[in-house]
């Protein structure tokens, strides 16, 4: 599962990140032919991630690649249920990436598009907000 | 590829506001500029200059006939768009001259298939090519048919149109096609994730 090797610089229990505006990058298909694009802000976590590539690297099992073009950097705390409030911030619990609309969070390359398209279809629902399947226009303006 | 005559409007307002009052009416806020002269603001009508950039492409030319009676010929050069609704925030016009040689990012398709079993892989999209303003080509097809595992096709493979001459290194790789990989590869990769997933709260809470 993708988490950060070691704890990020900075912060250990950093502010929850900021959820408002639209992606400044990556909203295009760059490295495969079809991609999964965020259509609403999200905290993805690491499980979310992996489970989706799982449902796509099962449906198409062999002769495709999958990139997923989003990391969980950002460390997301939780205070135990059932405490009072205070007595500092609580203890890390997931590991997130902060995804805003126009991100395309995973491409896919596989020869058969009916079979990418239901692939992409399928990880779509394990991932947190409403997404759309875009393909890869060639030296798109 | 003919130009496209194109009517547009000179810009009073600017800033944020103002741009957003341009895109409501329809139009999409330009900007004119190039040989020295001084940069030109205008409006452009949203629908017709969308319309024209799909069907030629980013290398169409344009004849903008601005309301002050001004004629100029341009190129786009840089676009911004809206990552979700896919609509044309502002563009930049590079202004031409007829004769005039220009650099351009040439669209590629690729035509034909590859050999059975491989993955075709995109490494780039477009060439950088210089050519005459008035005469760029739309796009150039590429042929990949019969393309061996492990081949690749590059910049220096491609028979250019008359008048456009390669800019970019003839060594770029325009398209590889890798071996696919097997069921048991994607297995193994899934596995070893499985793996990971087990010692993940062990080093969660080292982490803290």
């Amino acid at each position: 599962m993708l988490m950060p090797r070691k704890p990020p610089k900075g912060f250990r229990k950093p502010h929850n990140p900021k959820r408002s505006g639209k992606s400044k990058g990556g909203t295009k298909v760059t490295f495969g032919e079809y991609g999964i694009q965020a259509l609403s802000p999200a905290y993805v976590t690491n499980r979310q991630i992996e489970s989706a590539r799982i449902a796509m690297t099962r449906h198409i099992k062999r002769g495709g690649k999958v990139w997923i073009n989003i990391f969980p950097d950002q460390a997301i705390t939780k205070k135990p249920a059932e405490t009072r409030m205070g007595s500092g911030k609580g203890t890390p619990e997931w590991w997130i990436a902060n995804v805003k609309p126009g991100r395309v969070m995973f491409e896919l390359s596989f020869p058969n598009e009916q079979i990418a398209r239901e692939a992409l279809r399928r990880a779509m629902h394990k991932l947190p907000m409403k997404c759309r399947i875009v393909t890869r226009e060639v030296g798109e303006v | 590829m003919s130009e496209v005559r194109i009517s547009a409007e000179p810009r009073t307002e600017f800033g944020k506001g103002g741009a957003r009052r341009t895109r409501r009416a329809g139009k999409i806020p330009a900007v004119l500029y190039g040989h020295g002269e001084k940069p030109k603001h205008v409006a452009l009508p949203a629908l017709e200059f969308a319309a024209a950039l799909r069907r030629g492409g980013m290398n169409q030319l344009f004849t903008i006939e601005v309301t002050d009676g001004t004629k100029e010929l341009a190129l786009p050069k840089a676009l911004q768009r809206d990552p979700i609704k896919d609509t044309i925030d502002h563009v930049d016009l590079l202004l031409v001259r007829k004769g005039e040689l220009v650099q351009v990012e040439l669209r590629i398709n690729l035509v034909g298939e590859h050999e059975k079993g491989g993955l075709l892989v995109h490494e780039h999209g477009t060439l950088t090519v210089q050519a005459d303003a008035t005469a760029l080509p739309e796009a150039i097809d590429v042929s990949i048919e019969g393309l061996a595992i492990g081949a690749n096709v590059t910049a220096a493979d491609v028979t250019f149109p008359e008048g456009t001459e390669l800019v970019s290194d003839p060594s770029t790789v325009i398209a590889t096609v890798t071996q696919a990989p097997s069921a048991e590869q994607m297995e193994g990769e899934e596995s070893s994730s499985e793996a990971a997933v087990d010692e993940e709260p062990a080093a969660e809470t080292a982490a803290e």
